[in-house]
């Protein structure tokens, strides 16, 4: 029998990922003033991650949260887990962009505001397309927009704030 | 050395998106701006005083050959009958955004709407 | 700490700046209809003086004038003067009003293959379209339009030498009803151009040429859904350009359930069939305008090679089933606005 090896990468991974499912799973419970507008309190950890360990983990804990996540509320391959599928992408994606940016040097709150508002424009944008291609639809992405950014805002100042305290 | 809890790019970046809203709202806020507000009726080449789009009425108006009625609705307006063989002008159905015409030529009655932001400058068919 | 307070300026500036842009919009544009012998002209002009507006309305009005009663095909004037010297056959010296309308007409007929033939005047007046009323029908009979036909009246059939002219053929009539509005439309932006008028749009219900811009952006022209209301389509003109249509709803009779319209295939003597409208973009308003007549005649299998010789770039044909034919150049150039995107079929480039 083969004994799988792990590392502390993947453990640690496998630590942030439960905890970022944690939150994801207890913030679904709470109602929603209007559909797709939620806190994202599961975005903190992944910027923490980010912060901390760098772009490889955070990919990871993301995927996972989103995989997993949805496997354990039961939405997995739905169309709510295609909205969250690609919104993390395209939140990752722009992680990916800001991080690699050469010379450039985002704190906390600057990642998660990118990161919410990739996450709300890539979701806004396979909503879309996907499934309710109608004009009216469009007056809700500034709306939307300014929740992101207000969520963002407020989560990576928390986020920043909790990295000072770490020594 | 402590980390700034908020880096010189952190703020570029709230800046940014901060501006990015209202940029957002005038985009996708704005579909509506084309919506005309005032109908102008010309009756054999005179101009009448123009008619707001926002009061439901029906008009009745005597043109060359007959009387044509308009019927403005919620910031529309058509033709509901008109005297002529075409009926090209009934068939135009509702007008709604600054800058749509329509015509009943026989009659010689034409009206066109005007107030808001044009999306087209002129109409062909 | 000053560094929040600098931001929280650049980020005031910028607020300001965008709202700005909005408030500082000028509407420099001018709108206006002008009806006048049963067509109504829709101006825009842009930046023009109130002069200039005052002169283009004069100009337009002239023009349509000369247009209604110079070329008017039934009704007595130098048009119906001239078609009745052309039916005697001998020399006879052209009214000047209408030789540079048949000089312009016989080249654009040859370059058309004959589709667009504004001789089959005679055959234009028995199926009953000279008149201000629509007939009524029946039909006219199959006999005699098939003799007229088999005369094959044709441009080249009238011959000129200098200010005479004369036609070899008894059965040329000569109609301007697919060419005269586009000439009209030239001779309209010619003079305003003439006036100092850069940025303007003349349109002719719904045939019309445009110069210049609008300010800081091209011109946008709605096509209007002809078979029901809203826009069908958007597309931007710049610099100077003519959009023309000819479509088989502006005159039309019902007989027996079947519908008869005006545009005329020289070769049958029977209504043009298969295509519901033609609209073709060109520099030249007349051209364009003989163009959306001649592809219309063409049909939507034979369109493309007639619009080569024509020399038409954009081209779009609308069939009897709704489906959309465009050359490559056009289709980049036409924006749907419609939700459902109607059936497109793309033909080789032009």
């Amino acid at each position: 029998m083969n004994t799988l090896t792990t590392t502390a990468e993947d453990h640690r991974i496998a630590w942030l990922a439960a905890l970022a499912i944690t939150i994801h799973i207890a913030e679904s419970a709470l109602p929603s003033p209007l559909p797709g507008i939620k806190p994202g309190l599961a975005n903190m950890v992944t910027i923490a991650t980010l912060c901390i360990y760098g772009l490889r983990t955070t990919a990871w804990v993301m995927l996972l949260r989103v995989v997993a996540g949805s496997l354990l509320l039961g939405t997995f391959l739905s169309p709510t887990f295609t909205l969250s599928f690609s919104g993390a992408l395209a939140s990752l994606l722009v992680l990916t962009v800001a991080h690699l940016l050469p010379a450039i040097r985002f704190g906390a709150v600057g990642y998660s505001l990118l990161a919410a508002m990739g996450h709300m424009s890539g979701q806004f944008a396979v909503a879309y397309w996907l499934f309710i291609p109608h004009p009216a639809l469009l007056h809700l992405f500034p709306i939307l927009m300014t929740a992101a950014v207000l969520f963002g805002l407020v989560s990576g100042i928390i986020v920043a704030t909790m990295l000072k305290r770490i020594p | 050395m402590k980390p700034a809890l908020v880096t010189r790019a952190d703020w570029l970046v709230i800046v940014a998106s901060l501006a990015l809203l209202p940029w957002l709202y005038a985009t996708f806020w704005s579909s509506d701006d084309t919506a005309a507000d005032k109908v102008h009726i010309i009756v054999d080449g005179k101009e009448l005083p123009p008619i707001s789009l926002h009061q439901d009425r029906k008009l009745t108006i005597r043109g060359s050959i007959g009387t044509s009625t308009l019927q403005i609705e919620q910031g529309r307006i058509r033709f509901v009958h008109s005297p002529c063989q075409g009926q090209q002008c009934v068939h135009s159905g509702w007008l709604s955004h600054n800058g749509e015409f329509a015509a009943c030529l026989p009659n010689r009655i034409a009206l066109q709407l005007s107030g808001g932001a044009a999306r087209f400058d002129t109409f062909i068919y | 700490m000053n560094l929040p307070g600098r931001h929280l300026l650049l980020l005031t500036l910028g607020l300001l700046l965008l709202t700005g842009c909005g408030a500082a919009r000028q509407t420099r544009i001018h709108h206006s209809q002008l009806l006048s012998f049963g067509t109504l002209v829709d101006i825009s002009l842009w930046d023009a003086s109130p002069e200039q507006i005052e002169n283009a309305e004069r100009i337009i009005h002239d023009e349509l004038h000369a247009m209604h009663h110079d070329w008017h095909a039934w009704q007595p004037g130098p048009l119906t003067e001239t078609n009745q010297q052309l039916r005697g056959g001998e020399w006879f010296v052209c009214p000047p009003a209408i030789l540079p309308l048949i000089v312009q007409a016989k080249q654009l007929y040859q370059r058309s293959g004959g589709l667009f033939n504004p001789a089959i005047g005679q055959l234009v007046a028995l199926w009953g379209f000279h008149s201000d009323t629509l007939p009524k029908g029946p039909p006219p009979p199959k006999e005699a339009i098939a003799s007229l036909v088999a005369r094959k009246p044709g441009m080249d059939a009238i011959v000129i030498d200098g200010q005479r002219i004369r036609s070899t053929n008894p059965a040329v009539q000569l109609d301007f009803g697919a060419f005269a509005k586009g000439y009209a439309v030239d001779r309209i932006i010619e003079k305003l151009i003439a006036n100092g008028i850069g940025n303007a749009i003349i349109n002719a219900g719904g045939d019309l040429r445009a110069i210049g811009r609008h300010g800081d952006r091209p011109w946008r022209i709605g096509i209007r859904n002809p078979r029901g209301p809203g826009v069908l389509a958007g597309i931007e003109l710049s610099g100077d350009e003519s959009v023309f249509t000819s479509g088989d709803y502006e005159r039309f009779f019902r007989y027996r359930g079947k519908r008869y319209h005006h545009i005329i295939d020289p070769r049958t003597g029977y209504p043009a069939r298969g295509v519901t409208s033609v609209t073709v973009i060109h520099d030249n308003a007349a051209t364009a305008d003989a163009a959306a007549t001649a592809l219309f005649v063409a049909g939507p299998e034979e369109w493309h090679p007639i619009a080569r010789r024509m020399g038409i770039k954009y081209v779009m044909v609308v069939d009897d089933k709704g489906r959309i034919h465009m050359n490559p150049a056009m289709a980049r150039r036409i924006q749907f606005e419609s939700e459902q995107k109607p059936e497109v079929v793309l033909s080789k480039p032009l």
